[in-house]
């Protein structure tokens, strides 16, 4: 049908030109990037290493659009409890009289002292040469890192037996002088017995008699309180009755384990505020004396000790400072005898104040209280364990060497926020912490503009100050709390703040609410422009995951709000690891490579039609049969691209947790820059010029047989097919750098499937098959020409990159050559220590996590000696 | 401990249920399957580089020596056999059917053509490939007399003013091409042998033995040559040959075959009948007598671009055999790693 209209005429010639050159534009790009990500979810959802046996959840990809996105993350932002948290406390350690007990010393100290230990022996004894001795050191820097590694490992493995001794909940102490009346024999006992009680005696908890154990649990205001609880009740002070005047515990002071019950009248309770950070109670016991008894936060009862209640003070002091180095949450617990009249005075005051009503009645309370609490004698410190989730510490510290940043933002208060940033080493004792708070209060008097202009002061400062920072050691902190966040985050300041956060090794936010979660979140995914990634296990974590570019819910405890919000749910934090350095590595590089080995083919292909049409008047006439044009991206080069996109490792998933730095490959966008897109559009450029006209110019006029048969659209048509199928098939396998069997299948069998369609296409009735009918057995086949034209165009579409490949991988080799290359010549086996040291040194430069800790920690005790031997030095010739 | 021993109990069949969740452990889904991981070390850049130049120049110089050995000669005749007095209105000239339209040409072989000596007929600037041409036929009426009347794609040469099927319908057909040639050595004819120049396939299996050209050529407009209803087009091998579109718009198709060897010095007179009409569009005519080879005619194009590719091969061979002495690089060598260079980068 001739058209006879020229808007019909016009009409169907752009819709024709639209269909040729649709080639151009991969549509079924779209197609295979759907397919090869859901395979790939899959793959993640299949991972067994990322099944939590305890809650039997798999990992879950919810959403598989955001796979190659996990290789690309810059800035993680956590929540704390349920996330990094168990939100279970555990007794751990504790103070008494000045003497530590507990068991095993903070890890890290026993690492960096074992560090240490090795390096000296490494080095040189000979102490008085200490240039030379570090310089030996450097040398025999492998083993130490050697001992690093192992060091790691046995802190992982020592965690998870503790993890299995632990039965009691709440309870992880260890020691035995403590334990079973033994504690009857240590120098101390009546400090000790006081600790006991105050353990048992001062709080607000009420015991719940369990009918089949015939125990007691404890239902507290704060878990902290209910492991004190625990604590009193595994040491043989077991509180069990509390009355409206009274409380009862069964103590078991005697080493024959005989339980007697005791019973503490209760006189007056003293509350716990944020403010007083301390509680007391008035309590009158069984002989009549009189005791108050106060826990509270160290610097708080510190202050108020009288003079001979100071005995212990340095002792504690230090332990407390270890304690919080470890990242567990202390409290210091007091005491003060009160005569009758003293009490019986103070107690009016309190009736009155009690009693009082109007604005001022909490100030009076507050005052009275603290006229009481005062002269106060200590007896000691506890520590408390807010316990992580397991491998947290450890997936932190990887995920630092990956060269991430990690933010933690929590509904807790800034004690606890700062508590689980030293136990997850986001914080370390040394580090410049940045606290931006608001003075509470002055909130009420001051305008708001007062106030952000504080903030913005204290944020330049801030700056200012690390700025002028020259240790390139120095790390920051930033700590804020969700009022001064309020601020923060407004429109003029919020800029600043983000400048200041990105310069701090690690950021906390605590007292945050949801929606500043999400603030938050947004603030850094648009302030810098990189992947943000949100983990959260709350319903109030909903607002940041739904913000970040990837959500990831942790699944099990808390609900499922989370994980229906997230893009990716996975059991436990650890498995964030495996998730990013592993899967989202693979995935960022299989699809950039996927996307890129996309353009190539369908402009190879695509510009042949093109550049035919010159030929055809462009009329619309394809060189190609419809049927080539159909399959190309259907099946005869798609399952090689979905192969590629599937199942291509440039490493194994153990170099990737063993080569943290390779991660950095993503964010940093090494494979998919515009250097690498244009480089491969050039190429499809190339590869098209060089079959079109290589093809062309070969049939141009002449008889392509013996036969003296010249050759006609068909046969330039699929010979032409028959050389872009070669050459990227061809191209892809150069590409690849991991061939599993399927991998052979689908490109070897692409190439093979072609020439079959040929032969069977031929074979159809001449009506369906027009002129490929007997194409390739009859004309083509015979025609040496044919076969010559195919390895022609093959072999020069490919030389290039070949060319550009080899050059590459000799004078600029990236790291996973190098490593492709240790592992085939298996020189990692042959030479471990190089294969450890490297693995090691395969970080980002962090200041955040175990590692940097343990090095930290060198860094210093290496101070100290160095001061030591210089002192030495002077002294020696004045010795000899 | 008994409470954990009951939380245990109370946990135990939702564990039961949980463990079905189990992601099942083969080395494809864990991505563990054993696999090739085949990299580029500079043995094999050099073996894949040289092993290239040393099979193409081989190659290109066979094909390069064989098109050497093709004896071709073609004359341009659309201009010469223009008489002068005609050039000034070339295509009144050829539509006339009253004018003198045969010419001579004198031709002395240079080189000895051995048998078949191939003749063709080469057109220039004919868009056979345009797209509306191309779809201009009707297969199935070519092959079954029962299908005359399909004459779907045809238009507009498809029917007769009467409404009667044109048989070949399509524009292919009707612009089939028409001048004639014959060759004569000292006034002996040479036999011109027609048969089999079409592709065997096209014969037996798209040209019907049963179906008769009818009604061709003979309406108001006339294209090209006319053809012999008693003849079934299966016979009709000048048509299949014409029929198979070119794929670009300078094209040569096979016009016949001599079947004796052509010497030296031998004075060939050939004539020409003039009667295709590519005046109209500024097309040229070219007759073109060849040999072939197993490559086919003459091209060096084939034999240079082997040659090409293989001898740059060879050159990257060389290159990379000098760099790698130059500036070697040990395989696996960690101080090559990324940390290891930029110690300022990483650590």
């Amino acid at each position: 049908m001739i058209p006879r209209h020229l808007e019909w005429l016009g009409m169907s010639h752009l819709i024709t030109a639209l269909i040729l050159y649709g080639y151009l534009i991969p549509i079924s790009l779209y197609v295979s990037i759907e397919v090869v990500k859901v395979l790939q979810a899959t793959f993640i959802n299949q991972d067994i290493l990322m099944y939590d046996e305890e809650t039997g959840t798999p990992a879950d990809a919810r959403t598989s659009n955001l796979n190659e996105e996990l290789g690309q993350v810059d800035t993680i932002l956590s929540d704390k409890t349920g996330t990094l948290t168990c939100n279970q406390m555990d007794f751990l350690k504790c103070s008494i009289a000045g003497t530590q007990y507990g068991a095993s010393s903070s890890e890290v100290e026993l690492a960096a002292a074992k560090q240490i230990a090795s390096d000296l022996e490494d080095g040189d004894s000979d102490l008085s040469n200490f240039p030379l001795r570090h310089r030996k050191a450097q040398v025999s820097w492998e083993n130490i890192d050697k001992v690093d590694e192992i060091e790691l490992e046995t802190v992982v493995t020592s965690k998870g037996d503790e993890d299995q001794k632990h039965a009691i909940k709440g309870f992880g102490f260890e020691d035995d002088r403590l334990m079973n009346c033994n504690w009857l024999q240590e120098p101390n006992v009546d400090d000790i017995l006081l600790f006991f009680r105050i353990l048992a005696v001062c709080h607000t908890a009420i015991p719940e008699l369990n009918e089949e154990t015939g125990g007691f649990t404890y239902e507290a205001e704060s878990p902290d309180e209910g492991s004190f609880l625990v604590a009193a009740r595994e040491f043989g002070f077991e509180f069990c009755r509390r009355t409206q005047s009274s409380i009862f515990t069964r103590e078991r002071i005697s080493a024959s384990g005989q339980v007697v019950e005791r019973e503490y009248k209760l006189l007056n309770l003293l509350d716990f505020t944020s403010k007083r950070k301390r509680m007391s109670v008035i309590v009158r016991d069984e002989e009549g004396q009189i005791f108050l008894l106060c826990k509270g936060a160290d610097s708080i009862i510190f202050d108020r000790l009288s003079k001979n209640g100071k005995a212990y003070l340095e002792a504690t002091t230090k332990h407390l400072n270890d304690y919080g180095e470890t990242g567990l949450r202390t409290l210091a617990l007091s005491y003060r005898r009160l005569e009758e009249k003293e009490y019986s005075d103070w107690n009016n005051e309190f009736q009155k104040a009690k009693a009082a009503v109007g604005a001022d009645r909490e100030a009076m309370l507050e005052r009275v209280s603290d006229i009481m609490e005062k002269e106060l004698i200590l007896v000691g410190a506890t520590a408390i364990e807010d316990k992580l989730q397991k491998g947290v510490p450890q997936c932190i510290d990887k995920l630092a060497q990956a060269g991430l940043k990690i933010w933690v933002l929590t509904g807790d208060k800034m004690e606890t926020a700062i508590n689980i940033g030293f136990s997850c080493s986001l914080l370390r004792q040394g580090m410049k912490q940045i606290c931006i708070t608001t003075n509470s209060d002055s909130v009420s008097n001051d305008t708001k503009q007062a106030i952000k202009d504080n903030i913005l002061n204290q944020i330049t400062n801030a700056t200012q100050m690390i700025k002028l920072e020259k240790d390139p050691h120095a790390a920051f902190a930033l700590i804020i709390d969700g009022k001064t966040l309020t601020y923060a985050l407004e429109d003029d300041v919020k800029l600043q703040f983000l400048g200041l956060a990105v310069d701090c090794a690690s950021v906390i936010c605590c007292r945050v609410s949801p929606k500043q979660k999400a603030l938050v979140v947004r603030l850094v995914k648009q302030g810098t422009g990189k992947t943000t990634l949100a983990i959260g296990d709350g319903a109030n974590d909903v607002g940041m995951i739904q913000e970040a570019d990837i959500g990831v819910g942790i699944s099990g405890v808390e609900g499922m709000q989370a994980v229906m919000a997230s893009d990716f749910s996975i059991a436990q934090f650890r498995f964030l690891e495996r998730l990013l350095v592993v899967h989202g590595h693979w995935c960022y590089k299989r699809i950039a490579q996927m996307i890129c080995y996309f353009f190539y083919k369908n402009i190879a292909f695509g510009l042949t039609i093109f550049y035919f049409e010159a030929y055809t008047g462009f009329s619309g006439q394809s060189v190609y049969d419809d049927w080539y044009m159909i399959l190309f991206n259907v099946c005869l080069t798609s399952l090689p691209v979905i192969s590629l996109g599937v199942f291509e490792q440039d490493v194994s998933s153990e170099v990737c947790l063993q080569f943290p730095a390779l991660y950095q490959q993503g964010p940093k966008n090494l494979f998919f820059d515009w250097y690498r897109i244009l480089g491969w559009m050039a190429n499809g450029l190339y590869s098209s010029v060089v079959i079109f006209f290589g093809t062309v110019l070969i049939f141009y006029e002449q008889a392509f047989r013996v036969d003296g048969q010249t050759s006609d659209l068909a046969s330039l048509g699929t010979t032409m097919f028959t050389c872009i199928i070669w050459a990227v098939n061809c191209q892809i396998s150069l590409t690849m750098s991991h061939f599993t069997w399927i991998q052979h299948l689908f490109i070897w069998g692409s190439i093979v499937t072609w020439y079959l369609f040929l032969m069977m296409y031929g074979a159809l009735s001449p009506n369906l098959s027009h002129s490929a009918y007997h194409l390739l057995i009859e004309a083509l086949g015979p025609a040496p020409i044919y076969w010559a034209t195919t390895l022609l165009a093959t072999v020069a579409c490919i030389l290039p990159y070949l060319v550009h490949i080899s050059f590459q991988r000799c004078f600029s080799p990236m790291d996973h050559h190098i490593i492709q290359e240790i592992k085939h010549y298996k020189k990692d086996i042959e030479d471990q220590s190089m294969w450890v040291r490297e693995s090691s040194k395969a970080r980002q430069e962090t200041k955040i996590g175990f590692t940097a800790r343990v090095e930290a920690k060198i860094r210093q005790l290496k101070g100290k000696l160095h001061k030591k031997q210089s002192f030495l030095n002077i002294l020696s010739p004045v010795r000899t | 401990m008994m409470d954990m021993t009951s939380s245990k109990d109370g946990q135990s069949p939702p564990n039961s249920k949980k463990t079905s969740k189990k992601p099942k452990y083969s080395k494809f889904s864990q991505q563990e399957l054993p696999a090739w991981k085949p990299f580029l070390t500079p043995g094999w850049v050099i073996a894949t580089f040289t092993a290239i130049g040393i099979i193409f120049i081989p190659i290109g110089l066979a094909s390069l020596f064989s098109s050497g050995k093709v004896v071709e000669a073609e004359f341009r005749y659309d201009e010469t056999c223009l008489s002068p007095d005609v050039a000034k209105d070339a295509v009144a000239y050829i539509k006339s059917d009253t004018t003198n339209k045969t010419c001579t040409h004198k031709w002395i072989v240079e080189q000895k053509m051995q048998a078949p000596v191939f003749i063709y007929y080469q057109l220039e600037n004919y868009y056979q490939n345009h797209r509306r041409y191309v779809k201009s036929r009707n297969d199935k009426q070519l092959w079954r007399k029962s299908a005359e009347l399909q004459t779907d794609h045809c238009d507009p040469v498809d029917k007769t003013e009467g409404k009667e099927p044109i048989v070949p319908c399509g524009l292919i057909a009707w612009s089939m091409f028409n001048d004639t040639y014959k060759f004569s050595i000292d006034n002996k004819d040479l036999t011109i042998n027609k048969k089999n120049i079409a592709w065997g396939s096209d014969k037996n299996s798209k040209f019907g033995h049963e179906v008769y050209p009818k009604n061709f050529q003979s309406g108001g407009l006339i294209g090209g040559a006319k053809l012999n209803e008693s003849v079934p087009l299966s016979e009709q091998e000048d048509l299949i040959v014409w029929m198979r579109t070119a794929a670009l718009p300078t094209f040569r198709k096979l016009y016949g075959k001599i079947e004796s060897d052509l010497e030296v010095n031998d004075e060939i007179e050939i004539l020409i009948q003039n009667n295709y009409n590519t005046y109209e569009f500024q097309g040229r005519k070219k007759l073109v007598l060849s040999t072939t080879t197993w490559i086919g005619g003459k091209n060096r194009f084939l034999g240079v671009a082997y040659l090409c590719v293989g001898g740059l091969s060879l050159f990257c061979a060389i290159g990379f055999i000098l760099l790698y002495v130059v500036k070697p690089r040990p395989l696996g060598d960690p101080s090559y790693l990324s940390w290891n260079r930029n110690p300022g980068i990483l650590k």
